[in-house]
């Protein structure tokens, strides 16, 4: 009976508008069909009576066009569906601790009473949330690029699957997306402890749904069916990187029924990538208006003030006494990406420490060539794949097609290789960057120029070159 | 349609239904509207965020029957500044919205009314009703509703719980750390249990002005209707049930106390300066025939001071000062009664004399 209401939900979804389906459906079940008698219900009584006065004749129209006779529909008051969480106060939860001195007795008393305070019980969280406790927002630092990302993240965690959801968050690389997501992730966990919440990089969600679609549990089911409906199980589903989103039409199907599944019944969805939802170009613009629902967000670099303030932070955090002058040479430097801002200033402390000298003497001393090292944030994917199909004398689209000619299947193997080496790109990340869709190919192609490296003094020569090209 | 009313009239109906409007947090942009009809010489505004909804009544001097929303914030601020005085005449062109008052006059961009929810209807004859003076209602009001809960993720204890004993009609809130319960209505002959959600209730106690002598109170399966003066206020129920807070009142208990309640709460103050930053706590130690209320804090140091009291048994427990705070706030008498056993962690106050008012503090134990 659900699929059925599902999709007389899609149905009417299709031609009514999108804020008005999403105000008056979500929330919404079939909750009995007595030949043809159909009782449908509504979370509270403002929506039942919309469905009364406005969506009926739709709503049975659509009822129809799925094979359900209709005599009669009435609409009734049940929110069985919406926000119960398995959630109790207990006890122990009580401004501080237990009684001074409980007797057993006392202590089952308390839990007779606590028991009657309760209405659910917490079910059990046993599965890998992904979460990495080390992100928090008490050491994210907030300024003026993030402050909205962050009163955003605020009011999810004060109420999940509420005004922001989805939240689509978007910035370039090194910028905070992923502490920010694993900070909201972290902080639901910690104040609503039977969450299910999964944080999951995108390639990962796809390439196991895909591995997953060929096996079969004994069962009959495919293991697929268990991933998906582990993911709508969820309470909160963090997806990262979302601009590394691969596949066939089926496979993106899977992912936005389980978008629309958690959605609809008000479960928070955080998404973050390093582009608009309308740049991803795997998406039609049916999915990325979807995650572009509630507005995207966007994370920029943080100008030179907090980026000194960063720093100062850091400095602090690790007890290191670092001279404003360094602090501000780096600063001024590092201006696209915070990641490697932070980077540089560990190189900078570590030399110091190899060297005995004092931070501010390694700038002076001019001892690690900053500057050269620093011009790597310029360097994008596509200034490696450009200036590789340059030095074979191919065009972009070549290096990225599908052709097997040999000449360009060793540059887009090079590609390949300078991706992850400059960029510290996964195997899988490379692939598809370079148009390929099966990273085996891939890491065949890596192992290849790998191994050729180290036989051959032009290819070494060759990466060379297209590596200060890239840096130039 | 058209329409004339004096600017006091409303300015004061819209500061009462566009609060609602203006804090929707609905996806559907015409929530932020108000939608004014006129039907038969009467006007009403109305305004929704499909938790609640508000309808004012407005006295005319004239009107043609009519239909039309306008967004609530943007008639509110029009009209708030308009000198006190003037005649506001309204009158739409399509869904233009032509206002004039003297010499101001501005057209707003109004939204068809069709796109307007539909309000629920209440068929009367099945419903429940109640009615008291409004004095009365908000005090009680107010008494209860400082324990009802913000967490959204127990909606139950988010609302305000209207339930009927003994021919009483009762309202109690609790957040899991304190509960409140209030006599509210006595002789009712009909039966009511009922969650209403807390910020429907503070909407309604906003709009209380001093117009309205008597509140009516109806209850229905899944809605609640407040009415007063010229507005009425109707709020969806919360779904769920409402934890079985009644075994947590102790009915008699072997430590007491009746303390002044002025004295009690500059006590509070003083100790809570003291109190540690993380919980704020503070003991209340009843001595034979005295109080005793301390704190001590690590950073700053400590604090006590003692009170003559009327005393019942001895023993000591700590609270979270603002908890005591609002709890001594919330009692009407000079004086106040708080009892507890040694054994248990709940802690009752109530006044002195009158026993319609109970107010249950859970103890921290440390």
């Amino acid at each position: 009976m659900f699929d059925v209401w599902r999709n007389v939900l899609a149905e009417i979804e299709q031609n009514i508008p999108h804020e008005s389906y999403v105000t008056w459906f979500s929330g919404s079940e079939l909750i009995s069909n007595d030949d043809g008698v159909i009782k449908i219900s509504a979370p509270n009584i403002f929506k039942a009576r919309q469905f009364e006065m406005k969506y009926d004749k739709q709503i049975r129209a659509a009822l129809e066009s799925n094979g359900i006779k209709v005599k009669e529909v009435s609409y009734i008051v049940s929110n069985k569906t919406t926000i119960k969480r398995p959630r109790e106060i207990t006890y122990d939860e009580l401004p501080v601790h237990k009684p001074k001195t409980a007797s057993k007795q006392d202590s089952a008393e308390i839990q007779a009473t606590t028991s009657s305070l309760a209405d659910n019980t917490p079910y059990a969280t046993n599965f890998n949330s992904g979460l990495n406790p080390a992100y928090t927002l008490d050491n994210y630092i907030i300024g003026t690029n993030n402050n909205v990302a962050v009163s955003v993240a605020q009011n999810i965690i004060d109420s999940p699957g509420g005004r922001f959801n989805p939240f689509f968050l978007y910035g370039g690389p090194g910028l905070g997306k992923t502490h920010l997501v694993q900070a909201i992730g972290n902080a639901l966990a910690k104040k609503y402890p039977n969450f299910k919440i999964k944080y999951t990089s995108t390639t990962d969600f796809f390439s196991e749904y895909i591995q997953s679609i060929r096996r079969k549990t004994p069962k009959g089911e495919t293991q697929a069916d268990l991933y998906i409906k582990m993911y709508r199980s969820l309470d909160v589903l963090i997806m990262d990187d979302f601009q590394m989103v691969f596949g066939k039409q089926s496979t993106l199907d899977a992912f936005f029924s389980v978008f629309n599944d958690l959605h609809s019944r008000n479960k928070q969805i955080i998404v973050t990538s390093d582009r608009m939802p309308n740049e991803i170009k795997a998406l039609d613009p049916r999915l990325s208006s979807r995650l572009a629902m509630t507005g995207p967000i966007d994370l920029q670099m943080p100008n030179f003030e907090e980026r000194c303030a960063i720093l100062q932070i850091k400095a602090e955090l690790m007890h290191r006494e670092v001279e404003n002058e360094v602090i501000e040479y780096i600063a001024e430097n590092v201006k696209s990406n915070i990641r490697e801002l932070e980077g540089e200033f560990n190189k900078v402390l570590l030399y110091a420490d190899v060297r005995g000298i004092r931070p501010i003497e390694v700038i002076h001393g001019g001892f690690i060539n900053t500057s050269s090292q620093m011009k790597k944030n310029n360097v994008t994917s596509q200034t490696i794949i450009s200036k590789t199909a340059e030095a074979y004398g191919i065009t972009v689209e070549q290096l990225c097609s599908r052709s097997r000619v040999s000449n360009i299947k060793t540059a887009r193997q090079v590609a390949m290789y300078l991706l992850q080496e400059e960029l510290s790109m996964s195997t899988t990340k490379a692939a598809i960057e370079v148009g390929l869709k099966d990273h085996t190919t891939a890491m065949h192609g890596v192992k290849k120029i790998k191994a050729d490296m180290a036989t051959s003094f032009d290819l070494r020569e060759k990466i060379d070159g297209i590596r200060r090209k890239i840096y130039e | 349609m058209e329409l004339e009313v004096t600017q006091e009239k409303l300015n004061k109906a819209l500061s009462v239904v566009s609060k609602v409007a203006v804090g929707g947090r609905s996806t559907l942009p015409i929530l932020s509207n108000v939608l004014i009809r006129c039907d038969g010489g009467k006007v009403s505004l109305v305004t929704t965020n499909l938790d609640m909804a508000v309808i004012d009544y407005l006295p005319t001097l004239s009107a043609k029957d009519g239909v039309v929303t306008v967004p609530a914030r943007v008639l509110a601020e029009f009209v708030s500044n308009l000198p006190r005085g003037e005649k506001v005449s309204l009158k739409t062109e399509g869904i233009k919205v032509k206002l004039a008052a003297g010499k101001y006059t501005s057209t707003m961009n109004g939204v068809a009314a069709d796109d307007f929810p539909e309000l629920p209807e209440m068929d009367e004859k099945k419903a429940v009703k109640f009615s008291m003076g409004v004095d009365e209602f908000k005090t009680g009001l107010a008494e209860v509703i400082v324990a009802a809960s913000n967490d959204t993720t127990r909606p139950a204890l988010t609302g305000v719980f209207f339930s009927t004993r003994d021919n009483t009609l009762f309202i109690a809130a609790t957040d899991g750390y304190r509960l409140t319960e209030r006599r509210f209505v006595e002789n009712v002959k009909s039966e009511v249990k009922a969650i209403v959600p807390a910020s429907a209730m503070q909407e309604v106690m906003r709009s209380l002005g001093d117009e309205a002598d008597e509140i009516e109170m109806i209850f229905e399966e899944s809605q609640a209707r407040f009415r007063f003066g010229e507005i009425e206020v109707i709020s969806k129920l919360i779904d769920g049930s409402y934890p079985g807070f009644h075994e947590l009142i102790p009915k008699d208990t072997e430590v007491k106390i009746v303390v002044d309640r002025a004295e009690l709460m500059r006590m509070v103050k003083m100790a809570r300066v003291f109190s540690s930053v993380s919980d704020g706590a503070i003991s209340l130690e009843v001595k034979d025939q005295s109080l005793v209320v301390s704190s001590i804090s690590n950073e700053l140091g400590e604090n006590e001071s003692e009170t003559p009291a009327e005393t019942v048994g001895t023993g000591k427990k700590s609270f979270s000062a603002r908890y005591m705070m609002d709890a001594l706030n919330s009692m009407e008498e000079d004086k106040v009664r708080i009892g507890f056993d040694n054994t248990a962690t709940q802690v009752v106050m109530k006044n002195e004399k009158s026993d319609n008012y109970t107010h249950v503090v859970m103890s921290l134990v440390r």
